[in-house]
Protein backbone atom coordinates (compact mmCIF):
# COMPACT_ATOMS: atom_id res chain seq x y z
CA UNK A 1 0.00 0.00 0.00
CA UNK A 2 1.34 3.43 -0.92
CA UNK A 3 1.31 5.85 2.00
CA UNK A 4 0.90 9.42 0.86
CA UNK A 5 2.17 11.01 4.04
CA UNK A 6 4.04 8.57 6.27
CA UNK A 7 3.72 10.84 9.31
CA UNK A 8 -0.05 11.08 9.07
CA UNK A 9 -1.92 8.30 10.81
CA UNK A 10 -5.40 7.52 12.00
CA UNK A 11 -6.63 6.00 15.23
CA UNK A 12 -10.26 5.00 15.64
CA UNK A 13 -11.11 5.58 19.30
CA UNK A 14 -14.66 4.36 19.14
CA UNK A 15 -17.26 3.39 16.61
CA UNK A 16 -20.99 3.04 16.59
CA UNK A 17 -21.75 -0.13 14.74
CA UNK A 18 -25.15 -1.58 14.02
CA UNK A 19 -25.56 -5.18 13.04
CA UNK A 20 -28.66 -6.46 11.34
CA UNK A 21 -29.87 -9.27 9.15
CA UNK A 22 -31.82 -12.49 9.14
CA UNK A 23 -31.23 -15.32 11.54
CA UNK A 24 -30.13 -17.92 8.99
CA UNK A 25 -30.51 -21.17 10.85
CA UNK A 26 -29.64 -24.55 9.32
CA UNK A 27 -32.35 -26.31 7.32
CA UNK A 28 -35.21 -27.63 9.49
CA UNK A 29 -33.82 -25.76 12.48
CA UNK A 30 -35.71 -22.52 12.15
CA UNK A 31 -36.36 -20.55 15.31
CA UNK A 32 -39.73 -21.62 16.72
CA UNK A 33 -41.27 -18.16 16.75
CA UNK A 34 -44.63 -19.52 17.94
CA UNK A 35 -42.91 -20.75 21.08
CA UNK A 36 -41.24 -17.37 21.62
CA UNK A 37 -44.44 -15.39 21.07
CA UNK A 38 -46.25 -17.70 23.52
CA UNK A 39 -43.55 -17.13 26.11
CA UNK A 40 -43.68 -13.37 25.55
CA UNK A 41 -47.45 -13.41 25.98
CA UNK A 42 -47.16 -15.46 29.15
CA UNK A 43 -44.48 -13.25 30.66
CA UNK A 44 -46.35 -10.04 29.81
CA UNK A 45 -49.75 -11.23 31.06
CA UNK A 46 -48.36 -12.73 34.24
CA UNK A 47 -45.83 -9.93 34.69
CA UNK A 48 -43.03 -12.46 35.15
CA UNK A 49 -39.50 -12.79 33.87
CA UNK A 50 -39.18 -14.17 30.36
CA UNK A 51 -38.77 -17.94 30.74
CA UNK A 52 -35.64 -19.70 29.57
CA UNK A 53 -36.35 -22.14 26.75
CA UNK A 54 -34.48 -24.22 24.23
CA UNK A 55 -35.76 -21.96 21.47
CA UNK A 56 -34.50 -18.82 23.17
CA UNK A 57 -31.16 -20.51 23.79
CA UNK A 58 -30.81 -21.39 20.10
CA UNK A 59 -31.44 -17.76 19.13
CA UNK A 60 -29.09 -16.40 21.76
CA UNK A 61 -26.31 -18.85 20.92
CA UNK A 62 -26.69 -18.13 17.23
CA UNK A 63 -26.27 -14.41 17.84
CA UNK A 64 -23.28 -14.76 20.14
CA UNK A 65 -21.54 -17.27 17.86
CA UNK A 66 -22.08 -15.36 14.64
CA UNK A 67 -21.32 -11.88 15.91
CA UNK A 68 -18.17 -13.34 17.44
CA UNK A 69 -17.20 -15.07 14.22
CA UNK A 70 -17.96 -12.26 11.79
CA UNK A 71 -17.01 -9.21 13.82
CA UNK A 72 -14.81 -10.52 16.62
CA UNK A 73 -17.17 -9.16 19.25
CA UNK A 74 -17.55 -11.50 22.21
CA UNK A 75 -20.93 -11.05 23.84
CA UNK A 76 -22.03 -11.90 27.34
CA UNK A 77 -25.71 -11.92 28.23
CA UNK A 78 -27.19 -9.29 30.50
CA UNK A 79 -30.97 -9.45 30.33
CA UNK A 80 -33.79 -10.55 28.09
CA UNK A 81 -37.47 -9.77 27.84
CA UNK A 82 -40.29 -9.77 25.35
CA UNK A 83 -42.68 -7.00 24.41
CA UNK A 84 -46.04 -6.84 22.73
CA UNK A 85 -46.92 -3.67 20.85
CA UNK A 86 -50.46 -2.77 20.01
CA UNK A 87 -51.65 -1.86 16.51
CA UNK A 88 -50.62 1.67 15.53
CA UNK A 89 -48.59 2.01 18.72
CA UNK A 90 -45.45 4.10 18.85
CA UNK A 91 -43.36 3.58 21.94
CA UNK A 92 -41.86 6.26 24.08
CA UNK A 93 -38.13 6.65 23.46
CA UNK A 94 -36.38 3.58 24.87
CA UNK A 95 -32.95 3.42 26.43
CA UNK A 96 -31.51 0.27 27.94
CA UNK A 97 -28.68 1.79 29.92
CA UNK A 98 -28.96 3.32 33.34
CA UNK A 99 -27.19 6.69 33.03
CA UNK A 100 -26.32 6.66 36.74
CA UNK A 101 -25.11 3.08 36.69
CA UNK A 102 -23.17 2.69 33.46
CA UNK A 103 -20.93 0.11 35.08
CA UNK A 104 -23.77 -2.38 35.20
CA UNK A 105 -25.44 -1.31 31.97
CA UNK A 106 -25.32 -3.37 28.77
CA UNK A 107 -23.17 -2.55 25.73
CA UNK A 108 -25.56 -3.81 23.06
CA UNK A 109 -29.28 -4.14 22.59
CA UNK A 110 -30.59 -6.81 20.26
CA UNK A 111 -34.11 -6.70 18.88
CA UNK A 112 -35.49 -9.83 17.24
CA UNK A 113 -38.67 -9.87 15.19
CA UNK A 114 -40.73 -12.72 16.65
CA UNK A 115 -44.05 -11.88 15.02
CA UNK A 116 -44.05 -8.48 13.44
CA UNK A 117 -45.75 -6.64 10.64
CA UNK A 118 -44.90 -3.13 9.47
CA UNK A 119 -42.66 -2.65 12.46
CA UNK A 120 -40.13 0.16 12.23
CA UNK A 121 -37.24 0.96 14.50
CA UNK A 122 -35.76 4.45 14.71
CA UNK A 123 -32.34 4.55 16.32
CA UNK A 124 -30.97 7.91 17.40
CA UNK A 125 -27.29 8.70 17.27
CA UNK A 126 -24.86 11.58 17.37
CA UNK A 127 -22.20 12.30 14.77
CA UNK A 128 -19.82 14.52 16.70
CA UNK A 129 -21.42 17.96 16.70
CA UNK A 130 -24.29 16.78 14.55
CA UNK A 131 -26.77 15.81 17.23
CA UNK A 132 -30.22 14.35 16.89
CA UNK A 133 -29.58 12.14 13.90
CA UNK A 134 -31.55 8.95 13.42
CA UNK A 135 -31.57 5.84 11.30
CA UNK A 136 -34.72 3.95 10.39
CA UNK A 137 -34.98 0.29 9.65
CA UNK A 138 -37.88 -2.09 9.27
CA UNK A 139 -37.79 -5.06 11.62
CA UNK A 140 -39.20 -8.12 9.91
CA UNK A 141 -39.98 -11.62 11.08
CA UNK A 142 -36.88 -13.61 12.01
CA UNK A 143 -34.69 -10.54 11.59
CA UNK A 144 -32.40 -9.02 14.20
CA UNK A 145 -31.02 -5.55 14.79
CA UNK A 146 -28.23 -5.02 17.28
CA UNK A 147 -26.93 -1.59 18.24
CA UNK A 148 -25.15 0.14 21.13
CA UNK A 149 -27.34 0.38 24.20
CA UNK A 150 -26.33 4.00 24.65
CA UNK A 151 -28.45 4.81 21.60
CA UNK A 152 -32.02 5.76 22.28
CA UNK A 153 -34.58 4.13 20.01
CA UNK A 154 -38.25 3.74 19.52
CA UNK A 155 -40.53 1.32 17.78
CA UNK A 156 -43.56 1.94 15.65
CA UNK A 157 -46.24 -0.59 14.83
CA UNK A 158 -47.27 0.90 11.55
CA UNK A 159 -50.51 -0.97 10.93
CA UNK A 160 -53.90 -1.36 12.59
CA UNK A 161 -54.50 -5.08 12.40
CA UNK A 162 -52.14 -7.06 14.57
CA UNK A 163 -49.90 -7.09 17.59
CA UNK A 164 -46.13 -7.04 17.19
CA UNK A 165 -44.04 -9.42 19.29
CA UNK A 166 -40.41 -8.45 19.79
CA UNK A 167 -37.71 -10.17 21.80
CA UNK A 168 -35.03 -7.99 23.33
CA UNK A 169 -31.68 -9.32 24.55
CA UNK A 170 -29.02 -7.10 26.03
CA UNK A 171 -25.33 -7.93 26.04
CA UNK A 172 -22.04 -6.63 27.24
CA UNK A 173 -18.90 -7.36 25.31
CA UNK A 174 -15.56 -8.56 26.59
CA UNK B 1 -10.89 -35.95 25.01
CA UNK B 2 -12.45 -35.52 21.59
CA UNK B 3 -12.85 -32.23 19.75
CA UNK B 4 -15.72 -31.19 17.54
CA UNK B 5 -16.07 -28.14 15.32
CA UNK B 6 -19.44 -26.44 15.14
CA UNK B 7 -20.22 -25.35 11.59
CA UNK B 8 -22.26 -22.35 10.60
CA UNK B 9 -23.45 -21.25 7.20
CA UNK B 10 -21.05 -21.94 4.30
CA UNK B 11 -19.22 -24.53 6.37
CA UNK B 12 -17.44 -21.93 8.48
CA UNK B 13 -16.29 -23.04 11.92
CA UNK B 14 -18.09 -21.06 14.60
CA UNK B 15 -16.82 -22.82 17.67
CA UNK B 16 -14.73 -25.79 18.75
CA UNK B 17 -15.83 -27.86 21.72
CA UNK B 18 -14.32 -30.72 23.63
CA UNK B 19 -16.29 -33.86 24.34
CA UNK B 20 -15.60 -36.57 26.84
CA UNK B 21 -14.70 -39.73 24.92
CA UNK B 22 -17.29 -41.71 26.85
CA UNK B 23 -20.00 -39.53 25.34
CA UNK B 24 -19.22 -40.78 21.86
CA UNK B 25 -19.16 -44.52 22.44
CA UNK B 26 -21.57 -46.64 20.43
CA UNK B 27 -23.33 -49.76 21.66
CA UNK B 28 -20.17 -51.78 21.08
CA UNK B 29 -18.09 -49.41 23.21
CA UNK B 30 -16.27 -48.01 20.19
CA UNK B 31 -15.81 -44.28 19.60
CA UNK B 32 -18.18 -43.19 16.89
CA UNK B 33 -18.35 -39.68 15.46
CA UNK B 34 -22.09 -39.92 14.82
CA UNK B 35 -22.74 -40.71 18.49
CA UNK B 36 -20.78 -37.61 19.47
CA UNK B 37 -22.70 -35.56 16.92
CA UNK B 38 -25.99 -36.74 18.35
CA UNK B 39 -24.84 -35.95 21.88
CA UNK B 40 -23.85 -32.45 20.81
CA UNK B 41 -27.15 -31.89 19.03
CA UNK B 42 -29.02 -32.82 22.19
CA UNK B 43 -26.92 -30.74 24.55
CA UNK B 44 -25.94 -27.80 22.36
CA UNK B 45 -29.05 -27.20 20.27
CA UNK B 46 -27.32 -27.40 16.92
CA UNK B 47 -27.92 -30.04 14.23
CA UNK B 48 -25.85 -33.20 14.48
CA UNK B 49 -24.53 -33.04 10.91
CA UNK B 50 -23.05 -29.62 11.63
CA UNK B 51 -20.67 -30.95 14.27
CA UNK B 52 -17.51 -32.35 12.70
CA UNK B 53 -14.84 -34.11 14.66
CA UNK B 54 -11.38 -32.59 14.48
CA UNK B 55 -7.96 -33.69 15.67
CA UNK B 56 -6.11 -31.56 18.18
CA UNK B 57 -2.78 -33.03 17.08
CA UNK B 58 -3.17 -32.57 13.35
CA UNK B 59 -1.69 -29.56 11.63
CA UNK B 60 -0.61 -29.00 8.06
CA UNK B 61 -1.63 -32.54 7.13
CA UNK B 62 0.73 -34.01 9.73
CA UNK B 63 0.12 -35.61 13.10
CA UNK B 64 2.36 -33.98 15.71
CA UNK B 65 2.93 -37.27 17.53
CA UNK B 66 3.51 -39.38 14.47
CA UNK B 67 0.00 -40.79 14.33
CA UNK B 68 -2.44 -40.67 11.46
CA UNK B 69 -3.40 -37.13 10.50
CA UNK B 70 -7.11 -36.46 10.60
CA UNK B 71 -8.84 -33.89 8.42
CA UNK B 72 -5.83 -31.76 7.59
CA UNK B 73 -5.80 -29.25 10.42
CA UNK B 74 -7.17 -28.83 13.89
CA UNK B 75 -10.23 -26.67 13.30
CA UNK B 76 -10.18 -23.10 14.52
CA UNK B 77 -12.84 -20.43 14.58
CA UNK B 78 -13.13 -18.97 11.09
CA UNK B 79 -11.76 -22.07 9.37
CA UNK B 80 -13.79 -23.60 6.56
CA UNK B 81 -14.81 -27.23 6.39
CA UNK B 82 -14.25 -28.83 3.00
CA UNK B 83 -16.43 -31.91 2.90
CA UNK B 84 -15.11 -33.14 -0.45
CA UNK B 85 -11.48 -33.15 0.61
CA UNK B 86 -12.21 -33.77 4.31
CA UNK B 87 -9.99 -30.86 5.37
CA UNK B 88 -10.42 -27.90 7.68
CA UNK B 89 -8.92 -24.95 5.81
CA UNK B 90 -7.60 -21.82 7.50
CA UNK B 91 -8.44 -18.47 5.96
CA UNK B 92 -6.94 -17.96 2.52
CA UNK B 93 -4.00 -15.59 3.05
CA UNK B 94 -3.96 -14.08 -0.46
CA UNK B 95 -6.45 -14.13 -3.30
CA UNK B 96 -4.07 -15.84 -5.69
CA UNK B 97 -3.07 -18.67 -3.36
CA UNK B 98 -4.29 -22.16 -4.05
CA UNK B 99 -5.13 -25.20 -1.95
CA UNK B 100 -2.49 -27.83 -1.48
CA UNK B 101 -4.30 -30.88 -0.16
CA UNK B 102 -1.24 -32.93 0.82
CA UNK B 103 -0.06 -30.31 3.29
CA UNK B 104 -3.57 -29.01 4.03
CA UNK B 105 -2.29 -25.50 3.51
CA UNK B 106 -2.44 -22.63 1.07
CA UNK B 107 0.44 -22.21 -1.38
CA UNK B 108 1.41 -19.32 -3.56
CA UNK B 109 0.94 -19.93 -7.30
CA UNK B 110 4.73 -20.04 -7.70
CA UNK B 111 5.32 -22.34 -4.75
CA UNK B 112 7.11 -21.80 -1.47
CA UNK B 113 9.48 -18.94 -0.79
CA UNK B 114 13.11 -19.58 -1.77
CA UNK B 115 15.43 -20.70 1.01
CA UNK B 116 17.64 -18.07 2.61
CA UNK B 117 21.31 -18.21 1.79
CA UNK B 118 23.79 -19.37 4.39
CA UNK B 119 25.00 -15.78 4.77
CA UNK B 120 21.48 -14.49 5.36
CA UNK B 121 20.86 -17.25 7.88
CA UNK B 122 24.02 -16.38 9.76
CA UNK B 123 23.11 -12.70 9.79
CA UNK B 124 19.70 -13.61 11.19
CA UNK B 125 21.35 -15.73 13.84
CA UNK B 126 23.72 -12.90 14.73
CA UNK B 127 20.69 -10.61 14.86
CA UNK B 128 22.33 -8.05 12.61
CA UNK B 129 19.59 -8.53 10.03
CA UNK B 130 16.20 -10.16 9.90
CA UNK B 131 15.96 -11.58 6.40
CA UNK B 132 12.79 -13.16 5.20
CA UNK B 133 10.62 -13.51 2.14
CA UNK B 134 7.30 -11.70 2.00
CA UNK B 135 4.63 -12.49 -0.56
CA UNK B 136 3.99 -9.66 -3.00
CA UNK B 137 0.43 -10.18 -4.18
CA UNK B 138 0.42 -7.47 -6.83
CA UNK B 139 3.75 -8.60 -8.31
CA UNK B 140 3.04 -12.29 -7.72
CA UNK B 141 6.52 -12.82 -6.35
CA UNK B 142 8.45 -13.51 -3.17
CA UNK B 143 10.28 -10.34 -2.10
CA UNK B 144 13.35 -10.56 0.09
CA UNK B 145 13.09 -8.11 2.96
CA UNK B 146 15.10 -7.22 6.00
CA UNK B 147 12.57 -6.32 8.68
CA UNK B 148 15.35 -4.90 10.82
CA UNK B 149 16.43 -2.41 8.20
Amino acid sequence: MYILHPGMQKKVLTEQALYYGDVAMPKDWDIDRDKLSGDILQSVIQNKDFPFSRTWDILNTYMRDHVGLEYDVNLVNKETWGNIYKPAETTTPLLNIDPVDLRNSPDFTLLYGVKVKDCFVRIHFEDNRRKGRSWDIELKNNMFIMFPSTNMYYLTNNQKDSLNFIQTITYEYI
Amino acid sequence: MAHFAKLGANGKVIQVLTLDNKDMLNADGVEDESVGQQYLETHNNWPAQMWIQTSYNTSGGQHKEGGTPFRGNYAGIGYTWDEDDQIFWPKKPYVSWVKHNESASWKSPIGDAPALTAEQESQNTADTHRWGYVWNESGQSWDLTDSKA
